[in-house]
Parts: C-alpha cells; structure tokens; sequence
C-alpha cells in the first residue's frame, strides 16, 4: 500500500514515520470535511425534497420538482437566463478589471515609494469596512443631487440618476463599486507574490540586455505565476456568486438581478410571498453551484495548463 | 517608438536605479496612485462625516459637511453595557479560530503543494469546489445542534475553522518555493515537522499573513452566525453586542457609521502590522541563493 | 492505493452527511439553555407559578426602537411582579427573523416570539380558495409543524377586538397568537401650510391632485416626495392609488387570478396610466437618491406639498420638525369621492408561544400582560400603531388625524396577493409606479400593462 510518493523524502524511517505527513493533515481535512462539505452535501440531498427546515415538519422526497420549478415553471426560465446572463457579463468585466487594476497597482506599490505604505492600507479599507458599510460609503458618493460623483458629472455637463435610474446604469455602478472594493485583496495578494522574485533574476536580465518590457513578460510574469492562479481563481468564482453589494446599493429592482441575489431571494422569500422552503433554496443554490463549477472548471483548467508553462 | 514604449512600461518593472529616468517614473507613479487614491479617500471621508452627525442633521443632508461636529454617536457605543466583554469574546473567537485555521492549514497546504501522496490532487479539486459551495446555513445548524454544541464558545469557533481561499493562497505560495529547498533538508537528515514549522512557515510569512488578515476580517465583522449559534448574552461577539444597541445596523447610518469605524480599527492595526510581513523583502534572495 | 482512499473518503462523507441530515428528518436531541425546568405549575393562567423558581422566559423581537424601548421598562415591571422571572430579550435584525425564528424553535431555545417576518402582517397572504400551485406561508407552516401553542380559550385573547383576531391571528378556527397593532399605509401626509400658502384646497378626487399639483409645481414648489433610493417607498406610496381604483382589494386578488381583471384592460390600465402620472408629474425629481427616513426629512423641510407613505412616518416627522402642521388623508386616487374614503393597511407585529416551552404559565402569563389594556396603551403611545383593542386610544397627532377614518379602515392588497408560480419578474404590475423612468426603463403604460399581464398569465397558465 504505497500512499506517499517517492517525491516525499523525509520518512526514512518505518512505513509509520513516512505517513507523518498524512497525519498532520488529518484534522484539518477532517474539520473541512465535518464544517463545510459535509453541510453541503446535505443542501444537496434537501434540494431533492420539500424540507422546510422547521423541526416538526415532515420531509418528503419530490424529485426533480425543485429544480423544474426554479428553472421551468413559466417564465421562470426567461428570467433566470436573463439573470445568468447578466452575472457572466458582471463576472467577465469585474474579473479582468480588477485584475488589471490590483496587478498595476502593486507593481506601482512594489517600489521604495515614499508612503507606499499609506496608500497599501488605504486601498485595503474596503475590504476591511465589509459590505454594509461600501454600499453605504457609495450610496453617499453616488448621490444624484448633492454627491461628489454628481459634481464630478457636472463639471463635465453630465447629469444622472446613479443608483437609483436605469437598470443598465446602476448595474455598471455595482460593476464600479465591486472592483474598488475587491482590487485591495487582488493588490495584497499580487504584492505578497512578488516578494519570492529575487533581485538578482532582474540583474541577470538586464545584463543581458533586456528592456523594460522584456524584464516584464520573462522575470516578472512567469514568477507571479502562483499569484496570478490565485487572483485569476478568487476573481471569477467571487464575481460569480457576489450579490450582496446589489443588496446593498440598488435592492431588489427588475432587471438587474444576478443569480446569486436570485438564489437569495427565493431562498428567504424577497419575491412574493416568503415561505420557509429549505428544499427549494438548496435547489436554486445548487444551480447557481453548477454554473459556477462549469466556469470555476474552466478557470481552473486555465490555472493549471499556466502551472505547467512557467513551473 | 519603442524607446517611448520602453520607458512607459519600465515603469511597471519593478525595480530600481539611480537614474532620471526612474524620478520620472516615479513621479508618474505617485500621480496614478494619487488619482486613484481620491476615489478611496473621499467616500471614507464621507464615511467620517456622517459618523459626526446626529440623524436628524444626516437625514436632512446626507452629503454635506457637519453643522456641529460631535463625537456623540462614538459615545453612545461605547457606552454600551457590557462592551469590554463583548470585545474580548470578538478578540478571543479570532484570536484562537484563527490560530488553529492557520496551522492546520499549514499541514494541509504543504503536502497537497508538494503532492506527497496520491490522491492530493483530488483534495486540492475539492478545497477548490468548496469556493463554489452555496451556503449551507440549516444543515450545519443542525450539524452543531446535534453535536450538543449550540450556544458554545467552542461550537462557534467551530465555524471558522475553514476557509477555502485561505488554503488555496497558501497552496499557490508554496508551489513557488523551490523543491531543491526540501531535498537539501531531507538530505541534512532533518524530519518532517521540523521542516515545515522552522523552514517553509517563515519563508512563507507573506502568504500567511495575507491569509490571517482575511480569515480575521471574516470572524471579526461576521453578524448573522452569533445572532444563530449565541444565544447567551455573555457570549455574544461585539457585532452581535451592537445590534441590541438601538438602531445600530438598523437605518441609523450615523449611528452604523461610528460603530463600525471603531470596530474597524483592530483589525486595521492587525494590517499594519502584518503588512511588514506581507511585503517583507526577506524572501527575496534568501530562497534563490 | 487510490481505491482506498476513496473508501475511506466516502466512508467520512457518509457519516457526516448522516449526522447533518439526520436533524432535519426527526425531532433532533436538542439542548435548551442553561435555564432549568419550570415546575408543573396549576397556577391560574394570568399568574406566575406560586412556587418563586428560577425562571428564564426567552423571548425574541425584531430590531424596532420603539419597541426595545418600551420592552425595556416593561420587562423590569414583569420581573418585579413574577419574583424568580428573568426575562431574556433576544434583539435580531428583522431581515434575519426567519432564520432565526427557524433555528431558535429548533433548538427549542425560545419561549415568546414576536412575529413580524416580512411583510410583517399578521396571519396575511394566507392561500385562498381560487388560488392553486402556491405555497404556505410561513405563519402556516409553523402552526402545522406544531410549533406554536393554541391560545384559543386564554382570556387575554378577548382584549382585542374581533376583527384583529379573526384576520391577523386564526388558522381553522383556532387562535394562535395576539395582533398588538395596525399600521395604514394608503393615505398620504398633507403640508397644510404650503397648501394655504400656495391657495390650493385639499384635493378629494383624482383631478383635483392632478391640477393641484400642476399649480404647486407652477409656484416653484414641489408636489409629492418618497424615499425612491429604497425603492419600495415608491410604490407604497400607490397603495392608496391602488385602493381608491379598486376598493375591493381582496376581490382585485381574486379578478387577477380569475382572469377578470387584468392589467391591460378597463380600469387595470388606467391603474397604470395613473401610476405612470404620479412617478413622471407627481414625484419631485431628485427622488432616486433619498432614502425613506430622508424623504420624511426631506418633507419635514416645508417645500413639499404632500408625501404619501405609511403612518409610521409620522414620529419620525415630529421628531425632524416638531412645529409642522400636517395631516394625514387618504389618497385621493378616483374621481368618485366615495372611493377615496378608505384607509388601507395591514396588521403588524403579532406575539406567539412557542408551542413546547417549558415555561407556559409563565409565556402566557406575559402575554397576558401584554394585552393588559393599561399596559398595551402604554405600548401604542410609545410605538405609534393604530390600536387593536376597542378600549385603547390615541392620542397624538396622527391618531386625531386618523381617527374619523378608523371605520373605514380595510386590509390591503398586499396582504391578499399571492402571485402564482412561474409568473415574470414583471406580473407584479401594482408595484408598477416604481417602474417607470427614471427609476426603471418602461416609459409606455400599454406597454408595460401588456407586458404585466403577458408574465402574470405565464404563471396562471404554467403548471
């Protein structure tokens, strides 16, 4: 029974010491297991029933009727791929801004700037005040008479409703709102990355000659690879589920919904009337898990096939 | 053509020297850093001014500038009941959830960076799945409820003893330290905890600290799980201790804004901090010489 | 090798998924608090158990100052007279009230619940008879998962009147909780002084509104406010609209289901056409961006003529303006005086026993000081309701100004309407008015009246 491959150096000793590694590792995927997944799977069995969650309540298996309903029934299925929809596009821009602006941004704060110190913690806020507090910090920023933004508008001979107009606008708002309030982690997570390129690989280059740009695409990029992997990872599969912000700055208005609200207010009844229905929230989380596994797999796959050209 | 090229992108090299040229980039720098910065100082500024106003004022004029700046809304937060103990309940769930988030972590991250053992991958996939997991807040009710650890310090802290993105950013790291690093130890006859905890844990610092922040911010300013699992005043985290606290989190924005400017802070001096590792410069150099 | 692995993989998820589910299905072994039993007490229902034990009576309430406020002073009269009663109030965010409702009964950790899961109504929304395919509310489904006690036949039910026990507290004939108030939310704050100021009498009917707010507007003043940032202040704000054009709400419910009436037709589509007139010429521009408490603020100011919106609103405009000479009305949303004589609202919060509490003479007995007539007009003077015991009065400003309408006060639609399954994001047309530009894309009443009946009999029609 040979678990441990022959990368795995340190066991000299007996078939015991060569499984420390496995050990270790034991209580915290045994805590995932219990805590996260485990909790998980049963969404997944509940969404095939009429669980209410109340104690008392009886549980009956229905099958795929959750899952009819939320996707089928009527014109559920207009409206959920229009909501689909709009959370890949929301997904698409929010992921390749954000992760443009949080790799500029630590390259800039990479260098002995003064106070760059300052403005890593400043951007980092955000993330700390949570979601609450951003949507409140741009309700203010985003007033349509009054606000700093609508000045800024009207310098310009601009004149809107923000938030609170046209669906596609506010949309784009949330759009804003969501990168300025995530590119701190996009930022810390590049900054930590470039900590393992040693200086000694630049020397090397330019040595050779390499210009700017080349210094870039050979040294710098090919070392950021695990943080690239991660950011690319964190960015989609974040974007994908976000809905809080939505909640936050525009609540529940048609035509802008994204399948994690979506999911949301089936699940505690902000459509119509509320009902405790354990069994159907879990379908339609179960959904929006599916949508998001097929992108997730793909991003991965992305992740993965980058690994083998630079590692 | 290229030359302007050059010097445009040299500026996102890293990287420096002592010539004219990297003044320039410089000051160009601080001039993007500049711009973007206003889009953060502002809203927080905001966020101050608010804070310094009663309601009725906020109500009448949320944009504006204070007519009578006051600190009331930070004092009567302060001033409630039972606040040192509900801080200390915050302090002591983060604190210790992620600690033992941290090291477990650790053991986990390693092996599956290194793939040991067969079937790491597999681990690895299913970390990866559980960021796409919907939210499972009955079933694992339910699970500490029949654990007979509901209304428990240690049934709480339970709860975030896991934290998927946290394991991936610690995978991804070290995938970036060297394999040459654990031959030469191996070959030194050094053991295999000892490694991890007195090598890789320091070399990886930036990845840890970076993880601790996050997993922090998320105990820290987490509301809905106490008001489920604490029951029991003396239980109770700072968040949950502030809702009690009328109109806090409610529609008293004045009132939201204070609170959590002071709730902010520990966790911004817990960034500060850690920023000296997470941008440590130690690594460079060390790993590769 | 890697089978083994797999077994042992799925030999731990099987157990854990055991142990999760396993609560769902059966009654779980669940831990109560460290509050000991209550002695099986023959007390007689309005007083605590003779015996002075310690008791822990746990009772949970959504977040509502007002409220907190007043439970804080009545708690302590509470423990002062059951000696050995604390009582524990648990304060949770009223979006999260349904979660924890759920897991506190489930862990049989509440003894009181204040009831008011959104829309916070009482026992409203109830399925009625034509409707088909829809689901329980959640009122319902606490009652038949046995969850609450039956107070049928306690005393203290009898302190209130008899509508609010029929509408907002029975389910087949038996009584399963206490309405402690009503909230209307159809009429609309009138600026006596800008109307004097502006020589513009009260309007009674529709076209009265609408010149008397061409003439106000003219005068460099503005018409109407409400909190359009939060978006349902919009369309609550129609509710009197809604109710003045079809004053029969409960049979508007059933029209729509039936098919006789619909949003495209008659007076369904002048309803929208009107709804497009008061979000276009009515509403002040600028109210995209005011939250609901801003928008009273806002109206507080003096420069607006009328702001329809519910009564809560009124303490919160005593307290922005004190000296403000306001009214309260219904909206004048016909041309028939007659229709628009009608306040429409709902009932709000409600009180229950969780059904297995080991401490139901002392639940009961709290409940029944609740509804002690001096203690419950305490309650509304400090929460500003509209009473539901005959012999409570109010006597603010807002109750003098609601007081002649009280006899024509009627459950709204909202309350009735349960949209059935599969219907599009846009069948729900009585919120219409907060779809029109600016704040959503329709700038076409026909057409957005087409569109509403398109997706309502999407779902009629569905299985």
């Amino acid at each position: 029974m040979k678990i441990m491959r022959d990368s795995y150096l340190f066991g000299s000793g007996g078939r015991w010491q060569r499984l420390t590694p496995l050990f270790l590792l034991l209580p915290g995927v045994l805590l995932y297991f219990l805590i996260a997944l485990g909790p998980s799977i049963a969404t997944s069995y509940f969404s095939f029933t009429d669980a209410t969650g109340l104690r008392g309540a009886p549980v009956n298996w229905v099958g795929l009727d959750n899952y009819k309903e939320f996707l089928f029934q009527g014109l559920a299925s207009r409206d959920n791929i229009a909501a689909t929809l709009r959370t890949l596009r929301f997904s698409a821009l929010v992921t390749v801004i954000q992760f443009t602006l949080g790799l500029i941004i630590a390259l800039l704060l990479n260098q002995k700037l003064r106070g760059r110190t300052f403005f890593r913690t400043l951007f980092f806020i955000p993330v700390i005040l949570g979601v609450v507090i951003q949507g409140l910090m741009w309700r203010l920023f985003l007033l349509p008479r009054g606000g700093p933004m609508a000045t800024m508008f009207g310098w310009f001979g601009l004149q809107s409703e923000f938030l609170g107009g046209q669906p596609n606008e506010a949309f784009m708002w949330v759009i804003v709102v969501q990168i300025w309030a995530n590119v701190g982690i996009t930022m810390v997570i590049f900054l930590s990355g470039m900590q393992t390129i040693s200086e000694e690989l630049y020397e090397a280059a330019r040595i050779d000659g390499a210009s700017n740009w080349q210094l870039f695409r050979n040294v710098t990029w090919p070392q950021l690879t695990p943080a690239i992997n991660t950011n690319f990872l964190l960015n989609i599969v974040g974007s994908l589920q976000a809905w809080q912000l939505f909640y936050t700055l525009i609540g529940y208005k048609p035509g802008t919904q994204v399948l994690g609200y979506l999911v949301f207010a089936e699940g505690f009844g902000q459509t119509g009337s509320p009902a405790f229905r354990q069994g159907f929230a879990a379908a339609a989380s179960i959904v929006l898990f599916f949508i998001v596994l097929i992108i997730g797999a793909a991003a991965n796959k992305v992740v993965s096939w980058n690994e083998q050209r630079y590692m | 053509m290229t030359q302007k090229l050059n010097s445009l992108i040299g500026i996102f090299t890293g990287g420096d020297s002592a010539s004219a040229r990297s003044r320039r980039l410089k000051a160009l720098s601080y001039l993007v850093l500049g711009i973007i910065a206003v889009f953060y100082l502002w809203p927080l500024f905001m966020l101050i001014t608010t804070s310094l106003k009663p309601l009725t004022e906020y109500l009448k004029d949320p944009a504006g500038l204070p007519t009578a700046p006051s600190l009331a809304n930070f004092a009567e937060a302060w001033e409630l009941a039972n606040f040192p103990q509900y801080l200390f309940n915050s302090a002591f769930y983060t604190a210790t959830a992620t600690a033992i988030f941290i090291v477990s972590s650790l053991f986990v991250a390693f092996p599956i960076a290194r793939d040991y053992f067969k079937g790491s991958n597999i681990i690895l996939t299913l970390y990866v799945i559980a960021l796409f997991l919907p939210p499972a807040l009955i079933p694992q009710f339910q699970l500490i409820l029949n654990l007979g650890l509901y209304n428990t310090r240690i049934g709480y802290i339970l709860l975030f003893l896991i934290n998927p993105i946290g394991m991936i950013i610690m995978v991804n790291y070290i995938k970036s330290i060297p394999r040459e690093l654990d031959e030469a130890a191996a070959v030194d006859g050094a053991g295999y905890l000892r490694y991890v905890l007195t090598i890789i844990f320091p070399l990886i610092r930036p990845a840890v600290a970076t993880v601790t922040v996050l997993h922090a911010i998320g105990i820290w300013n987490e509301v809905i799980l106490p008001t489920i699992y604490l029951t029991n005043a003396d239980l109770y985290p700072i968040t949950r201790g502030m809702i009690v606290f009328q109109g806090v989190y409610g529609n008293n924005w004045p009132a939201i804004a204070a609170a959590v400017l002071m709730l902010m802070l520990p966790i911004l001096v817990l960034f500060m901090f850690l920023q000296r590792y997470i941008i440590s410069g130690l690594t460079a150099g060390a790993v590769k010489g | 090798m890697k089978s083994k692995w797999f077994g042992l993989m799925s030999m731990l998820l099987v157990v854990v998924l055991l142990v999760s589910a396993c609560g769902a299905a059966t009654e779980p072994a669940a831990q109560p608090t460290e509050a000991p039993e209550a002695p099986a007490a023959e007390a007689e229902p309005t007083e605590a158990p003779a015996a002075a034990e310690e008791v822990t009576l746990r009772v949970l309430v959504h977040q509502n100052p007002p409220l907190t406020e007043y439970l804080e002073q009545f708690n302590a009269a509470f423990e002062a007279a059951n000696p050995g009663v604390t009582v524990d109030l648990s304060i949770v965010a009223p979006g999260d009230m349904p979660t924890v409702i759920q897991t506190r009964l489930t862990a049989a950790d509440v003894d009181v619940i204040d009831y008011c899961v959104a829309p916070c109504a009482g026992f409203s929304n109830a399925i009625q008879p034509y409707m088909s395919g829809v689901d329980k509310p959640t009122w319902q489904q606490l009652i038949e998962a046995n969850l609450l006690m039956d107070i049928t036949d306690e005393p203290f039910v009898q302190n209130f009147d008899e509508a609010s026990i029929q509408d907002a507290a029975t389910f087949e004939g038996r009584v399963y909780a206490i309405n402690v108030g009503r909230v209307s939310y159809s009429g609309m704050f009138v600026n006596n002084d800008l109307l004097a100021d502006v020589g513009v009498a009260l309007p009674t009917t529709w076209s009265e509104l609408v010149s008397a707010c061409e003439t106000i507007v003219d005068s460099g003043n503005q018409c109407m406010t409400a909190g359009g940032a939060d978006v349902w202040p919009i369309f609550v704000g129609t509710y009197g609209l809604l109710g003045a054009q079809f004053p029969d709400q409960a049979g508007l419910s059933e029209g729509l289901w039936t098919g006789e009436i619909k949003w495209n037709e008659g007076k369904g589509l002048e309803l929208i056409e009107k709804f497009q007139t008061f979000t276009t010429e009515m509403l002040e521009p600028g109210v995209t961006g005011l939250g609901h408490n801003e928008a009273t603020a806002r109206y507080a100011g003096g420069d607006v003529a009328f702001m329809p919106t519910g009564v809560w609103q009124a303490p919160v405009l005593e307290e922005a303006a004190p000296e403000f000479d306001w009214t309260y009305v219904p909206f004048p949303g016909s041309d028939d005086a007659a229709d628009n004589q009608y306040l429409f609202g709902k009932y709000d919060m409600s009180w229950m026993i969780a059904a297995d509490t080991p401490h139901a003479d002392v639940a009961k007995a709290y409940l029944a000081a609740l509804a002690d007539p001096d203690n419950y007009q305490e309650f509304v003077d400090t929460t500003g309701l509209l009473p539901t015991q005959p012999t409570a009065t109010l006597d603010s400003k807002l109750g003098q100004a609601v007081k002649p309408l009280l006899d024509n006060y009627l459950v709204g639609f909202e309350q009735y309407w349960v949209p059935p399954k599969g219907a599009g994001q846009w069948a729900d047309a009585w919120q219409a008015s907060a779809w029109f530009a600016p704040f959503n894309e329709w700038t076409d009443a026909k057409e957005l009246a087409d569109q509403a009946q398109a997706d309502l009999e999407a779902g009629l029609t569905s299985e």
